[in-house]
């Protein structure tokens, strides 16, 4: 306590022995009714600009989200099936991938789809184009059996001729042996 | 001189002209050899007597004796390539007219070829040939032959009729030499692409050009009877077509069916009226054949189940068709003959149950009834670095059932095609060197090569391009 004293009375001279007085603050003016308003309006616009920045964010968030929705959903329907060595008959592994694009095709009912049949290069060329056929076929058949109408399938065989793998390799022929999926109407905004 | 008969054995060759001859070409090293079980192997031919004929210097009365010279080559070499002649045209020019039939039987020829070339009077040119028979010693035949200008696309063909003649006269039978060879093949400076076009290639390797410019996929070409058409597959449309190509319009014309489907491999009736081809229907693919003189009349051969059939060709009377199938159930495709309206199908390739063999590209002799087709057998011994290589079989339907004889054994082998003359046939082939296009004369096994470094497919051999 007497500390604290002692300390108060060494600022009370110390102010007293101070040199130059510091000017006086101006004098208080206040915003005019019209300054006020203007502002409160400034602020609104501000408030209204940001809510519409918000919603326009939120909109192209979720179109976002819709477009790639539909591009997985694309992507899904694209995704290319292979097939075993001079066979068309579906692969077990595959018909996950085909009741996906079924379930699909069922919630687009406007997406008409071409089938591509490739074979890989061993075999005769021509041979291999009506094994691409029944391949493409055989998908048609296996996508109708999910209870899709064949109308909105057409196909065509490349046999040997568009690989997309090179090489004479059982990898690279494994890779060709396969049907792609051409979405040829109805494809923006799948859902 | 003895008055002898032409020998049906060899004689005995003075040194001159065995040094002269060609020698026969020893089977090369064979890379890898493979042989279908249950089939003959054709490599081992009888000796046939071959008899050699001189090519004498042709004249050419009012013109460059260079032309004269090159249309001797290409007479020389037509010679060669009919496989029935052995062929002296590697001597210098004898000076005199006429043929010194003395010192032509004393250097062991049993016949000679002189040509004179010479103006007609309304600017065209001809080209005259007469055989001599050395043996008689005198003038067995002469033809006149007109030319186009040398820088014609047809002037090689014309001289290749006149070889024909030499040939025909000699032995009785057609040569090959007016004949043209046509392929699928990707575009020069492209391979790296994905589109295929047709080519065409004269008899002798001469002449290659292209003939379509679809930048597309063009496969299966096929000769029309008469020469004058070809027809195809393209994709130009976005599905496989056939179409008819007219050669002398460079015209293009569809199938123009009415029916939806994807059509291939053509094939035309020997009478030239029709096409069959494999309509791709569903997951089967079926024959049809479609009336291309009326345009219409589309009619099918249904086979059963899911099949697929197709690689059509005609018997040389018309009367039957092989085809390919895999109607046995295999995934594999084997080789049948059906009547030509359809009916019970026989299976012709070596087919052995178990086994997993793959036989295609049948092509049916334009004057027997030997059929020739490539495949190959699995049976493990045939499978060398994992990969099955392909060879040529020859089916003779009158020499009994089943009787095949498998015509190479190196490399792969594949889209054999029979010439006009039904004896010789042209196929693609991969050799150790690279791929290319090969005739064998099914007579003597000898093997040159058409068209070298080139990987073509579905060869397809002309009719005789006689004069139109």
């Amino acid at each position: 306590m007497y500390k604290t004293r002692l300390l108060l009375a060494a600022l009370v001279v110390a102010a007293a022995c101070g040199g130059n007085e510091p000017a006086p603050p101006p004098a208080p003016t206040g915003p005019t009714p019209e300054e006020l308003e203007r502002r409160r309006q400034d602020s609104i616009a501000r408030a209204q600009a940001a809510e519409e920045a918000r919603q326009r964010a939120e909109q192209e968030r979720m179109e976002r989200e819709a477009a790639r929705r539909a591009e997985s959903l694309r992507r899904t329907l694209q995704e290319v099936v292979y097939f075993d060595y001079d066979e068309s008959t579906i692969r077990s592994d595959t018909q996950d991938r085909l009741r996906a694009k079924a379930e699909i095709l069922r919630d687009n009912p406007a997406v008409s789809l071409r089938m591509e049949g490739h074979a890989d290069e061993r075999g005769t060329s021509e041979y291999n184009i009506a094994l691409g056929n029944e391949r493409a076929e055989a998908v048609i058949q296996a996508l109708s059996a999910f209870g899709i109408d064949s109308n909105r399938f057409t196909s065509v065989s490349y046999g040997e001729e568009r690989p997309v793998a090179q090489g004479s390799t059982e990898s690279a022929w494994a890779r060709n042996r396969r049907v792609e999926f051409v979405v040829t109407a109805g494809g923006d905004n799948l859902r | 001189m003895t008055v002898r008969a032409h020998a049906t054995v060899p004689r005995p060759a003075p040194l001159l002209l065995a040094a002269l001859w060609l020698a026969p070409a020893p089977l090369a090293a064979q890379e890898v050899e493979q042989v279908i079980p249950g089939v003959e192997l054709g490599l081992v031919y009888e000796t046939t007597y071959v008899p050699p004929i001189a090519v004498l210097p042709f004249r050419s009365v009012g013109g460059s004796g260079n032309r004269a010279e090159i249309v001797r080559g290409i007479v020389a070499q037509d010679l060669r390539y009919s496989d029935r002649f052995t062929v002296v045209d590697s001597l210098p020019a004898l000076p005199g007219e006429g043929v010194d039939y003395g010192l032509w039987d004393g250097l062991g020829a049993d016949w000679a070829v002189t040509g004179t070339i010479e103006s007609t009077g309304t600017g065209g040119t001809v080209l005259e040939i007469e055989l001599h028979d050395i043996v008689f010693a005198g003038l067995r035949e002469r033809g006149r032959f007109p030319l186009p200008r040398v820088d014609d696309p047809d002037f090689r063909l014309a001289v290749h009729r006149a070889s024909d003649a030499v040939v025909t006269w000699v032995t009785g039978e057609d040569g090959i030499a007016a004949s043209r060879i046509a392929f699928a093949m990707r575009p020069w400076g492209d391979p790296a692409g994905s589109s295929k076009e047709l080519y065409v290639v004269d008899s002798d390797g001469e002449n290659l050009r292209r003939v379509t410019w679809d930048e597309s996929i063009v496969v299966s070409p096929t000769w029309s009877p008469q020469g004058d058409r070809v027809a195809f597959t393209s994709y130009r449309s976005g599905i496989p077509i056939v179409y008819e190509r007219e050669l002398a319009t460079g015209e293009d014309r569809p199938l123009e069916t009415g029916q939806n489907g994807q059509q291939i491999t053509p094939a035309y009736h020997p009478d030239g009226s029709t096409i069959t081809f494999a309509l791709l229907n569903g997951r089967r693919s079926d024959l049809h054949s479609y009336d291309v003189r009326r345009r219409c009349c589309l009619s099918g051969r249904l086979g059963e189940g899911f099949h697929k059939n197709l690689q059509p060709t005609y018997s040389h009377d018309g009367s039957r068709i092989a085809f390919t199938s895999n109607r046995l159930g295999t995934p594999t495709p084997q080789i049948y003959v059906m009547p030509e309206e359809g009916g019970p199908a026989v299976l012709i390739s070596p087919y052995r149950y178990g086994e997993r063999s793959y036989f295609t590209d049948p092509d049916w002799s334009p004057n027997s009834s030997k059929i020739a087709f490539a495949g190959r057998v699995d049976t493990g011994r045939t499978r060398v670095g994992g990969i099955m290589r392909y060879q040529i079989l020859v089916a003779d339907l009158d020499a009994g059932a089943n009787r095949l004889v498998q015509l190479t054994r190196e490399g792969n082998n594949e889209d054999p095609s029979w010439a006009p003359n039904g004896r010789h046939i042209v196929f693609t082939g991969e050799r150790r060197n690279g791929h290319g296009v090969f005739v064998v004369d099914t007579g003597t096994g000898r093997t040159r090569t058409l068209v070298a470094g080139v990987r073509a497919e579905d060869v397809d051999w002309s009719p005789a391009l006689g004069q139109r």
